[in-house]
């Protein structure tokens, strides 16, 4: 999704207004009950939240120009890879075997049988449509940012196909983007 | 969870950016090989036995070893300098000192003028909006986006007049690097 978006893709940014803003907050709180306590760290009450709106509905959470999350038309807001890196336990998990990697880093949908293979591991209580971390066999950090098509049951049971959409990942246009003004 | 989970440090490759342990999927696993041996040896042991490894070799083999091991390490201090400025490049393209004037049409038959970049060539723009007001007998405002990026606007389809005026007023700013955005197009006022 981010796998060439650059700068000029933002048609615009606000400032959001407070209600708007505290919406915000809330979803997020309730998406990432493991966020709570930096919350509001992450999302100063005082600095402003600017929201900038990107071609595709898709909608960056900026604050103190750094992208914090993003999401999708009205979707679940998503963290950003540098912030799932900094927090990696807010979100479920999945793990995909290493043959994955690369086409995972080169922007390719997750498929079943690369986290049902011995090197993946499935957490089972994912459901169908939750965003996901997408972990790597034998690293330490997250890779990618995906949401699932599927629940963890379905990938096991039907194992072909796409399971998870990848939504971002490392070195994509909003990975290289650390900074927006 | 009453604690406050720390923010997790994760090592950064500074070549590519990735996290260390990604260069060897990343774009240039190459370059990024003498930055790891220096600050991550423990993520690619195997790296760091090669590096001895051509070191163990017959010396005429060491010295190419050598030289080949801090060429790319010498060399990487300058090379990372143009991948630093990668990210910032694009705001660097942005600065570029040049106006831009898009007409915007709105209700139809009415429009309004917008200058960009006016600003870059030491302009004050409140000072600006208030000239072109002036001239023009026209509302003109500075519109204040979220970040740093100021525009005026002027009401009314003034695009061809303010050319002249521009130059006229400020003669820092050169006629060729007046823009003009047709059709989505950036087309040259000259």
């Amino acid at each position: 999704m981010f796998k060439k978006f650059t700068a000029d893709e933002v048609s615009g940014q606000n400032q959001v207004k407070a209600s708007v803003q505290r919406k915000i907050r809330q979803s997020i709180a309730d998406e990432y009950p493991g966020l709570e306590l930096v919350l509001d760290d992450l999302l100063p009450k005082k600095s402003p939240l600017i929201v900038a709106k990107c071609q595709n509905h898709l909608n960056l959470v900026v604050v103190n120009n750094v992208p914090l999350f993003f999401n999708i038309r009205d979707g679940p807001y998503m963290p950003t890879l540098r912030l799932l890196h900094q927090y990696p336990t807010i979100m479920k998990k999945l793990q995909v075997d290493r043959g994955a990697i690369k086409f995972v880093l080169a922007g390719a949908n997750i498929m079943c049988p690369g986290l049902t293979s011995p090197g993946g591991i499935l957490d089972e209580e994912v459901g169908a449509d939750t965003p996901v971390a997408i972990m790597a066999e034998g690293k330490e950090h997250a890779l990618a940012i995906g949401f699932t098509k599927m629940s963890a049951k379905d990938i096991k049971s039907i194992n072909k196909g796409i399971g998870v959409d990848n939504m971002h990942y490392l070195n994509d246009g909003l990975w290289k983007m650390e900074r927006l003004d | 969870m009453a604690e406050k989970p720390e923010p997790v440090k994760v090592l950064y490759c500074g070549v590519c950016g990735l996290p260390a342990e990604y260069c060897e999927f990343g774009p240039d696993f190459e370059k990024c090989k003498p930055w790891l041996i220096q600050n991550a040896p423990n993520l690619y042991p195997q790296l760091v036995n090669d590096l001895k490894e051509v070191d163990g070799v017959s010396d005429q083999l060491r010295v190419s070893g050598i030289t080949e091991a801090t060429g790319p390490s010498g060399s990487s201090a300058p090379k990372q300098e143009p991948a630093k400025r990668l990210p910032g490049g694009k705001t660097k393209k942005k600065d570029k000192q040049e106006v831009i004037i898009e007409k915007v049409t709105r209700n139809k038959r009415k429009s309004i003028t917008t200058l960009k970049g006016l600003d870059l060539f030491g302009v004050k723009l409140s000072d600006a909006s208030k000239k072109l007001g002036k001239k023009f007998a026209t509302g003109a405002s500075v519109v204040k986006g979220p970040t740093e990026k100021d525009q005026i606007d002027v009401q009314g389809d003034i695009a061809y007049d303010i050319v002249e005026f521009i130059t006229d007023t400020w003669p820092d700013v050169p006629e060729t690097a007046i823009y003009f955005i047709e059709d989505g197009k950036k087309v040259p006022a000259v």
